[in-house]
């Protein structure tokens, strides 16, 4: 039978610990009440170990003579510090002191012996007894006195304890071991939990609506701490990357051009290979050596869609020690969430884009009907965005708002020119067919189920509060609230524009216009959040708007004014 | 200073090595309990600094466990984390009548669960 070592490398050049100082204190501890002595000797004799808290006789004269030996015999190496690993041996050799060691080690390899000391029933003051007081400066009669407490003992009751001894150690070490195993299970489990939250974290992250630049974000600073490493990244490959630079959060913190670089080498690599590229000896690799003076170690995998890299996460530099298959692991499971959330941001920019487009191309169409209104919709859409966002409302309301402020004349692409670019008062009759303009654009809007929502805001903005409005004469809270939010931004931007008929008011003149409407035409809470904005805001969107204007839509503007 | 004193209660086994070995290696005392009877006894005999409790448990659940510590005077004011289940939520009224000052959803992350402990008990010096 043989005891595990329990072996701990220990690279300062002391001694390995070969059994827990714990263990050897609860084992003397137990042998102390039976006039036993427990030390500790390496195969080679020394002491390593004794308990701390025997009597005089073991501390002043037994241990003596097992660290130095017997001087009669030339300070011989003790024979039992040979015992194979779990065997016992007794020794009676020494002047009055028996002695039981147990064999510890591996295999067949002895690493140390624990060594039980007692009495010898056969002590006295022998004449050998006598020669190793006068060695170590010891009276023997003090010795005697010493040793008069203890309790004798024989070779079979020394061999009996010994073999107590071989079960407690052999039990403790199991102990030990299964609190290792436990300890070091625990850690794995606890490893395991992070990065289970890690994942659900970034999951009930993947909000569409987040901006991407947010989720990676988030995703590296979550990463750089479950991980531990100092730096964590993301590029992205061109197509996908709208306004995504790649960047690098952590401690590492490379200059911009470094993390380019490393982006630009890293990209066609992963799209290559399609699998994690681990380096943890970056100075060694050819493609990689140049980065070796900012960091030391590489963990990238790619960000896959359906077999197509749409970039990579990597992470530079473990805290402690190299990265590892469960690293990549790790990373890997973040990279293909974080994949599903590129894809669908990627999808959602798309058909958002889309559909913005499409509606600026058929605002763009009614705004060329009639050049005195160029940019109206874009402003009023604008406008009333803004207006929303005063007035406490939430962003995404805010966006639909601006969308119905977009649509919102789409219906006079149905009213005669004529009738629109009429200068001078309208008949009646133009009138009534210039009234038309909401339920038209209404009518043209209703089948795109996906901006249902924006209907009232296009039907009903030119509902008055008073119920004087066109075309349902609905009253107070009973008008939309898009309805009521664009007939405010409807009016003002009228006011401030030329028209075939007028020249445009000075904003402060408007303003006061829509003051003076409070709760006729125009709701008053409204109203109030409008004039909060104030003019210096508006002279400020306005001339944001005019700039714009001329630098996207060179084209739609030619049209505007020809 | 002596170290604080936590008290983990939990009937999953693998719930209290976790939470004990985190914490013992960030130097706390850690006792542990496997039910909220045994976790009530402890706390009243031992007084620990803060007691981390999962919500469910047999004999005694963990809000129990907390609203009967907060009857109590002599263990009124131990705070408490809870450790639920994700998508449990536990009553606003229930958490502030029974001194649970976190709530923390499993599977939790074990270094979350020990800056939360610090945040309780190493208030910023």
């Amino acid at each position: 039978m043989t005891l595990q070592l329990n072996q701990r490398a220990d690279s300062s050049g002391h001694e390995p610990s070969l059994i827990p100082a714990a263990v050897l204190d609860s084992l003397a501890a137990r042998f102390r009440p039976n006039g036993l002595f427990v030390a500790l000797l390496r195969p080679d004799g020394s002491v390593v170990w004794h308990d701390p808290q025997a009597g005089m006789f073991f501390q002043r004269f037994v241990l003596p003579l097992l660290q130095y030996g017997d001087p009669a015999d030339g300070n011989a190496k003790l024979n039992i510090c040979g015992v194979a690993p779990g065997s016992i041996a007794v020794n009676a050799d020494l002047p009055g002191v028996l002695l039981a060691a147990v064999g510890y080690g591996q295999r067949r390899q002895t690493n140390a012996v624990i060594v039980l000391a007692a009495k010898a029933s056969t002590f006295k003051l022998s004449e050998d007894v006598v020669r190793v007081c006068s060695r170590l400066g010891l009276d023997g009669i003090w010795l005697s006195q010493a040793a008069d407490e203890l309790p004798t003992y024989l070779e079979e009751m020394i061999q009996r304890h010994a073999r107590m001894l071989l079960a407690m150690i052999r039990d403790q070490m199991r102990l030990e071991n299964l609190q290792g195993e436990l300890d070091s299970l625990s850690g794995q489990l606890s490893d395991t939990y992070e990065e289970l939250s890690l994942v659900y974290q970034i999951s009930s992250g993947m909000r569409i609506n987040r901006r991407a630049n947010d989720f990676f974000k988030q995703v590296c600073l979550d990463v750089l701490e479950v991980m531990g490493v100092e730096g964590m990244g993301v590029a992205l490959i061109g197509e996908h990357s709208a306004s995504q630079e790649p960047v690098l959060y952590g401690p590492l913190g490379l200059p911009p051009g470094t993390v380019h670089r490393l982006a630009d080498e890293l990209l066609p690599i992963l799209c290559a290979r399609k699998t994690p590229l681990l380096l943890n000896q970056l100075a060694q690799d050819k493609n990689f050596a140049w980065l070796s003076e900012h960091a030391r170690q590489i963990l990238a995998v790619p960000l896959l869609r359906q077999d197509q890299v749409l970039g990579c996460l990597f992470s530079l530099n473990k805290i402690q020690g190299e990265f590892d298959s469960q690293d990549s692991k790790l990373l890997n499971s973040i990279a293909n969430e974080s994949a599903i959330y590129l894809e669908n941001a990627l999808l959602f920019d798309d058909v958002h884009g889309l559909m913005m487009g499409l509606l600026h191309s058929l605002t763009s169409a009614v705004d060329a009907k009639d050049a005195y209104t160029c940019g109206h919709s874009e402003r009023v859409a604008m406008l009333a965005k803004q207006l929303t966002l005063e007035a406490g409302l939430p962003e995404a309301l805010a966006e639909r708002v601006y969308m119905a402020g977009l649509l919102h004349d789409v219906g006079k692409i149905g009213v005669p020119e004529s009738v629109l670019q009429k200068t001078g008062r309208l008949t009646p009759d133009e009138f009534e067919k210039m009234k038309k303009h909401p339920e038209i654009g209404a009518r043209i809007l209703k089948d795109i189920k996906q901006i249902n929502d924006l209907l009232p805001g296009v039907l009903h903005h030119h509902e008055r509060f008073d119920g004087q409005g066109y075309p349902a004469g609905l009253t107070s809270d009973n008008i939309p609230l898009m309805g009521r939010i664009i007939c405010l931004a409807d009016c003002f931007d009228a006011m401030t524009s030329n028209r075939t008929y007028r020249k445009a008011l000075p904003l402060e003149v408007a303003l006061m216009e829509i003051r003076r409407c409070s709760g006729t035409q125009f709701d008053p809470v409204l109203t109030e959040s409008f004039l909060r904005i104030g003019a210096e805001k508006f002279r400020e969107m306005l001339r944001a708007h005019h700039d714009q204007m001329r630098e996207t839509t060179t084209g739609e503007r030619e049209l505007c004014v020809a | 200073m002596t170290a604080k004193k936590i008290l983990v209660a939990d009937d999953e086994s693998h719930i209290l090595h976790v939470v004990s070995l985190k914490l013992r290696n960030a130097g706390f005392d850690v006792i542990t309990a496997c039910d909220g009877q045994e976790a009530l006894e402890l706390a009243i005999s031992e007084h620990p600094d803060l007691v981390i409790t999962d919500y469910h448990m047999p004999q005694l659940s963990g809000l129990e466990l907390c609203q009967k510590l907060k009857e109590d005077p002599s263990t009124a004011g131990i705070p408490a984390i809870m450790l639920t289940a994700r998508g449990y939520q536990l009553e606003p009224k229930d958490t502030e009548q029974s001194g649970i000052c976190r709530l923390l959803t499993k599977p939790f992350s074990p270094r979350q669960l020990l800056s939360t402990v610090n945040e309780i008990l190493r208030p910023a010096a």
